[in-house]
């Protein structure tokens, strides 16, 4: 449709001239109106990362109520606050206190928590308000897929878990380096940073998976999250009594899903910690970690291929 | 009404871009030939046959009469079992991508996120599209504007009517600027004022932005009124398709006589126009004679008086959809 209406002008007159006859600045407000578009489109790129956008700014309440950003906020303060804290103590009393700071392995240990409440608080809330809301429907009419539609899903809720993941070790090995208390040499460093990067990727990636394959199981967010939040642990209470108290083989530790993923990062640290998979060797764990990540993408998998989109 | 070609809206990066709709391959936007579809033993669509020109068409059943079903596949969200269907000539199920990029969707549903704003929810829909961001805020509110909610653009959709969320949803279907676009029950849940309002503003968005338009119900009368192309289904199966005019058959000039005795009187009475080489058909107690000049009208009385019955109704044919649509189903 062409321009229906007239440039609005704004000013003492159309001219641009006041009343003395100066050239004044005149603002002119143009009326476009509904038209036809003849630009570029993205396509299905385009539409995974306005997918990814809209269910980052939806998981952390951006644009949403406040009590929506306030539960996304304590989560990322929460993971970073024993970081800051450590950073902290070492800055004021460094001598004394090294040996006494966690390793980057061992930080995990401090966030465990925060980790299991975002994987507990975003899946859900990314995955289940699409179908009770109808807007998986909407988004399956764009040139989205279920498959694109499903990866841009889980982009969203690895980013927001890399936030808890990445972002403390991250600045705790910055803030150390900063304080001369950091890896010795650059190549160390670089060690220690791919460690990092590796840690939060094995971390992020089971979670991301598992807590999405709990909220494919259920329509209702409260319910999703609350089975995440007892699954995870849950997984550590069943495998000890099953391996302590039944004496079953060891391998059963591998079901764990509360410690599996961090005693894996306790081996790209090179640390060994008391982790009850420990007796396993480190390739049945990367099986089991692959098998527990591809069993959760299975199961995601064959929930939305079933599902009937209401539309 | 002209076609909208593909070309007005080229895909970029890894896209393919589909070619427009050849003459070869005839005018209609879409194409359907005895599609058939079923979910587990329960048969869904059984043979349904259609062409749909640019324009307004109204699909048009009962509940459960499978339009939902027929729109879903026209946007390639599932595979049909049997038969053919081509979208601007392509396979939805196979060209799905491309062709949803260039289509718009209003579901039936009006329970759309509660706490998102209207203009977020539109524009990324847009964006969904492939808009650029900035073009797709803009035009998130031009949509918005123009479906007549300006003001409330920025109001979370939780607070807002069913008739504003009709029209939220309107927006968000046209904000991308899509060739064709495909609403499901536009008008349901509002109230007679609002409705004649919403099928306007239809009309309005087809008339002025040359966008192709399906729309699904099952109120016959109120797409009528709208609508230049019809297709009618009932269990799966197409009742009528056509232009309304084909459909009602108001292109057939004729006279309907409604008898007050048996059927059975009325075939005597089409029998004896018959021998008087008029031509004429009945079905139950109706008549319907080809002609309307005042020597039908003539012959028809004649004819009646000569069996020996009486004549309830006497009159040019002008049957609305729910006449078709009630005749059909016998």
């Amino acid at each position: 449709m062409t321009n229906p209406l007239p440039p609005r002008t704004i000013g003492s007159n159309a001219t641009g001239l006041d009343e003395t006859g100066d050239q004044q600045s005149v603002a002119q407000i143009f009326d476009r109106g509904y038209r036809r578009y003849e630009g570029e489109r993205s396509g299905v790129r385009g539409a995974i990362r306005s997918l990814v956008n809209h269910s980052l700014r939806h998981a952390m309440g951006i644009g949403r109520s406040a009590r929506y950003k306030i539960i996304a906020l304590l989560i990322v303060v929460m993971s970073y606050v024993p970081a800051v804290v450590f950073v902290g103590v070492a800055a004021l009393i460094p001598i004394e206190t090294e040996e006494f700071l966690p390793t980057y392995a061992q930080y995990y240990g401090f966030v465990a928590a925060t980790i299991y409440l975002m994987a507990g608080f975003t899946s859900p809330e990314l995955l289940c308000s699409d179908r009770r809301n109808g807007l998986l429907g909407v988004y399956l009419a764009s040139p989205l897929t279920r498959v694109t539609y499903l990866i841009g899903k889980a982009i969203a809720v690895f980013i927001m878990l890399l936030f808890v993941t990445l972002g403390p070790p991250l600045l705790m090995l910055i803030a150390f380096s900063l304080q001369n208390m950091g890896p010795d040499g650059f190549v160390e460093w670089i060690q220690v940073f791919f460690r990092i990067i590796v840690s939060s990727l094995l971390i992020g990636g089971l979670y991301t998976a598992i807590s999405m394959a709990i909220a494919a199981s259920s329509d209702r967010v409260t319910v999703a999250t609350a089975a995440i939040l007892a699954i995870i642990p849950g997984s550590a209470v069943v495998t000890d009594r099953l391996v302590i108290d039944a004496g079953l083989a060891p391998e059963f530790n591998l079901a764990n899903l509360m410690f599996l993923p961090r005693a894996m990062v306790f081996r790209v640290h090179g640390e060994s910690g008391g982790w009850p998979v420990n007796g396993n060797p480190s390739y049945t764990m990367v099986l089991a970690w692959v098998f527990w990540f591809a069993l959760s993408v299975a199961w995601v998998w064959y929930r939305y291929r079933r599902l009937l989109v209401r539309r | 009404m002209p076609d909208r070609k593909w070309h007005s809206c080229p895909m970029v990066g890894t896209e393919p871009r589909l070619p427009s709709t050849t003459a070869a391959q005839g005018p209609e936007l879409i194409s359907a030939r005895r599609v058939s579809k079923a979910y587990g033993s329960v048969e869904v669509l059984a043979d349904v046959t259609f062409d749909i020109q640019p324009g307004i068409t109204g699909l048009l059943g009962s509940n459960g009469a499978g339009k939902t079903t027929m729109l879903g596949m026209i946007l390639g969200l599932h595979p049909i079992d049997g038969g053919t269907l081509a979208v601007y000539g392509h396979n939805p199920w196979s060209a799905g991508t491309d062709i949803r990029g260039v289509m718009g969707y209003a579901p039936e549903h009006h329970t759309l996120p509660a706490d998102l704003r209207a203009n977020d929810f539109v524009r990324h829909v847009a964006e969904l599209h492939g808009l650029p961001r900035s073009e797709a805020t803009t035009r998130a509110s031009d949509a918005l504007w123009l479906v007549g909610l300006g003001e409330e653009r920025f109001r979370p959709m939780g607070t807002m009517s069913t008739g504003q969320r009709q029209r939220v949803k309107l927006a968000q279907a046209i904000a991308h600027d899509p060739s064709m676009i495909l609403l499901d029950e536009p008008t349901d849940g509002l109230d007679p004022v609002q409705r004649d309002s919403m099928l306007d503003l239809i009309r309005g968005i087809a008339d002025d932005f040359k966008i192709n338009v399906i729309v699904s119900s099952h109120l016959l009368h109120e797409v009528e009124r709208i609508c230049d192309g019809v297709v009618i289904i009932d269990r799966g199966r197409t009742l009528a398709s056509g232009t309304i005019d084909a459909v009602r058959g108001n292109d057939e000039i004729a006279v309907i006589v409604e008898i007050d005795s048996s059927a059975v009187q009325a075939v005597a009475v089409v029998d004896s126009l018959m021998r008087a080489g008029w031509t004429a058909s009945s079905s139950g107690r109706r008549i319907t004679i080809g002609g309307d000049d005042d020597s039908v009208f003539d012959a028809a009385r004649d004819h009646c008086v000569a069996v020996g019955v009486g004549i309830n109704r006497l009159q040019r044919r002008r049957l609305s959809l729910e006449d078709v649509f009630l005749e059909k189903l016998g």
